[in-house]
């Protein structure tokens, strides 16, 4: 998952236009200085773009600042590098590659929020190469603010917003209820906002080149390019940028086409949801829709035809149960029992009333965690109920449609 | 019949005395959201509420009953004014003090998410006054003073209260001991790493 697949017609090159050396000279040659704004011009700048949260969620930026800007009190910003996410690469890529973007974007938004310094949460590996960069760009003038930097554990939970704050404060990297608005979650009640670093460099590069460009990609209602992930059945899985309602074929073509007959495609990730393979299919919010999926954090999981969907579901299922941040009942005891139920049908262990049982669990636990992590988790298994509704009746009966394997 | 009321007056306010034991003692449990006496945090905070409020019903009930006795003859206005009674007026007024402190500490309680915190806080500390008043009430002036079984009673709750003042006063008495140990994944946890990370 190092090597960014080759670029297509359809696929677009904005933030892995170029591979950066890191140095910050060559990162001003290339791109110049980000102008001065004052923080309306950049809510105006981010509302005018449409520029959305790039970690899964999908929230409008703009809204976020000007929640804390609306406070009237120093806020508390975080570049969120920490990509729980294990079959993500995109924010990996965009570290090792072009973090003068990112920490461009940082800048920007902790000053246009007031803040008094600025905070980086990723894994150690990341920060470990950062300081000599940050002392480059503090001595170019170009940093006004001092950046802070917090190690995250590798975890799936630990990148979501709240985790993030969570252990920017000292707590550790847990996820909190939101009960408390993260928009006040921080250290002392700070207003507190966490962006995705994906995110911060999109927006590095829409204060220098302006909304109209960065609506050129994408569709209205979803403008601009995002960094997917494609891995599975493809010959040369890796990181794709494109514009959402790009078609989901281009994607996978743009990581060498399918290495196989493919089955289903799974998009956004361990919390996302299987589609159908269709080359048609538009990657965006509203196309995905439908499937009770969305574009995520970009993932792109290429399952061969030969593969049993159900039994690829009952593996992440158990993944997922096992990175619980143990914290809340319906998390501890509920996704474990949602596991093993997957894997009784993934193994044909078939009783009467199974898939029963699964909509009850996937009910008993959607909405009761502190965070959406059990959410998730059921979102994904209800949409391989549907998206494998066949190979479900089969499994049943004691055999697999997939694999042809029978008991 | 005519004693009825009497007897009445006198039972119900031993009861609302053990009440309010098991109140101050559930409060200095309640300190701070801990658990106390084997029973979850939760319980501690609803048997406190609730023993308290049984404690005001059975201390209304000793009021009426005394108020509407023929051999009492309270008048109105002794039930909230203190040291003007006409039978042993400083023990019967330390009754009305401890009255009139309780009164205080419901209305606040109920008015709680009103007055704020802090007020509410300020007030319910005259818990610790309003116990040793309601105890010296009973010894003082109480009929049954001087009884075997009065004496035990206030034997035992003098020594739960004191037990518990003491627990509460002990240096191990942390203010949040249950928010340190939250129990979440051991992965999770902030690492001395992390914290020599983030004091750079």
């Amino acid at each position: 998952m190092t090597s960014v697949a080759q670029a297509r017609p359809t696929v677009m090159q904005r933030l892995l236009a170029d591979f950066g050396d890191g140095r910050i000279d060559t990162h001003l040659v290339r791109h110049g200085r980000v102008p001065p704004l004052d923080p309306s011009q950049v809510i105006g700048l981010l509302r005018d773009a449409g520029l959305t949260g790039r970690g899964g969620a999908g929230f409008p930026v703009w809204r976020k600042l000007g929640a804390v800007v609306g406070t009237g009190r120093p806020a508390v910003v975080i570049a969120n590098g920490a990509e729980g996410e294990p079959a993500s690469g995109k924010d990996q890529i965009l570290m090792a590659y072009q973090m003068n973007l990112i920490l461009d974007g940082l800048q920007l938004l902790a000053r246009a929020a007031g803040a008094r310094a600025a905070h980086f949460y990723a894994p150690a590996a990341v920060l470990s190469g950062l300081p000599p960069l940050l002392a480059d760009r503090r001595s170019a003038g170009i940093d006004t603010l001092p950046v802070s930097l917090h190690p995250s554990p590798d975890a799936f939970v630990a990148g979501e917003e709240s985790a993030a704050a969570s252990a920017v404060a000292g707590r550790g990297a847990v996820p909190t209820d939101k009960l408390v608005r993260i928009a006040s979650a921080g250290p002392g009640g700070a207003p507190t906002v966490v962006q995705n670093v994906e995110t911060l460099a999109h927006l590095a590069m829409i204060a220098r080149y302006g909304a109209g460009w960065f609506r050129a990609a994408g569709t209205p209602d979803e403008p601009g390019t995002f960094l997917a992930t494609v891995t599975g059945a493809v010959p040369a899985p890796g990181v794709v940028e494109a514009g959402y309602g790009v078609p989901l074929g281009d994607l996978i073509a743009a990581a060498g086409g399918p290495s196989a007959v493919l089955g289903a495609v799974l998009i956004g990730g361990y919390h996302g949801g299987w589609v159908p393979v269709d080359p048609a299919l538009p990657v965006s919010r509203a196309a995905l829709a439908p499937f009770g999926a969305s574009p995520g954090a970009g993932v792109v999981v290429a399952l061969p035809a030969s593969t049993c969907g159900l039994g690829e579901t009952a593996r992440i299922a158990g993944y997922l149960a096992g990175e619980s941040a143990r914290q809340c009942g319906p998390c501890v005891n509920g996704l474990p029992r949602l596991a093993a139920t997957m894997t009784d049908l993934a193994y044909r262990r078939s009783r009467p009333g199974l898939p029963a049982e699964v909509d009850r669990l996937i009910g008993l636990v959607t909405g009761r965690g502190a965070c959406r992590h059990p959410d998730g988790t059921a979102r994904l298994i209800a949409s391989a109920m549907r998206a494998f509704e066949a190979d479900v009746s089969a499994h049943l009966a004691g055999y697999c449609l997939a694999t042809g394997a029978t008991r | 019949m005519t004693d009825a009321l009497w007897y009445f007056a006198r039972g119900s306010g031993v009861v609302s005395l053990v009440l309010l034991t098991v109140v101050v003692a559930l409060g200095i449990g309640a300190r701070s959201g801990r658990t106390a006496f084997g029973l979850p945090r939760f319980a501690v905070n609803l048997l406190h509420r609730n023993a308290s409020l049984l404690a005001v019903v059975f201390l209304a009930g000793h009021l009426l009953g005394l108020l509407f006795d023929p051999y009492a003859q309270l008048r109105l206005f002794d039930l909230v004014v203190p040291f003007v009674g006409n039978y042993r007026p400083f023990w019967q007024g330390m009754g009305t003090l401890g009255f009139d402190l309780l009164l205080a500490i419901v209305v606040t309680s109920l008015l709680r998410h009103r007055i704020g915190v802090r007020g509410w806080r300020a007030v319910h500390w005259v818990a610790y006054l309003c116990w040793p008043v309601a105890l010296m009430h009973g010894l003082g002036t109480g009929t049954d003073r001087g009884t075997w079984w009065l004496w035990s009673i206030a034997t035992v709750c003098a020594s739960t209260v004191v037990l518990a003042t003491g627990w509460r006063l002990m240096p191990s008495f942390h203010r949040f001991p249950q928010r340190a140990d939250r129990a979440v994944a051991e992965h999770l946890r902030p690492t001395p790493e992390a914290q020599a990370w983030s004091a750079r």
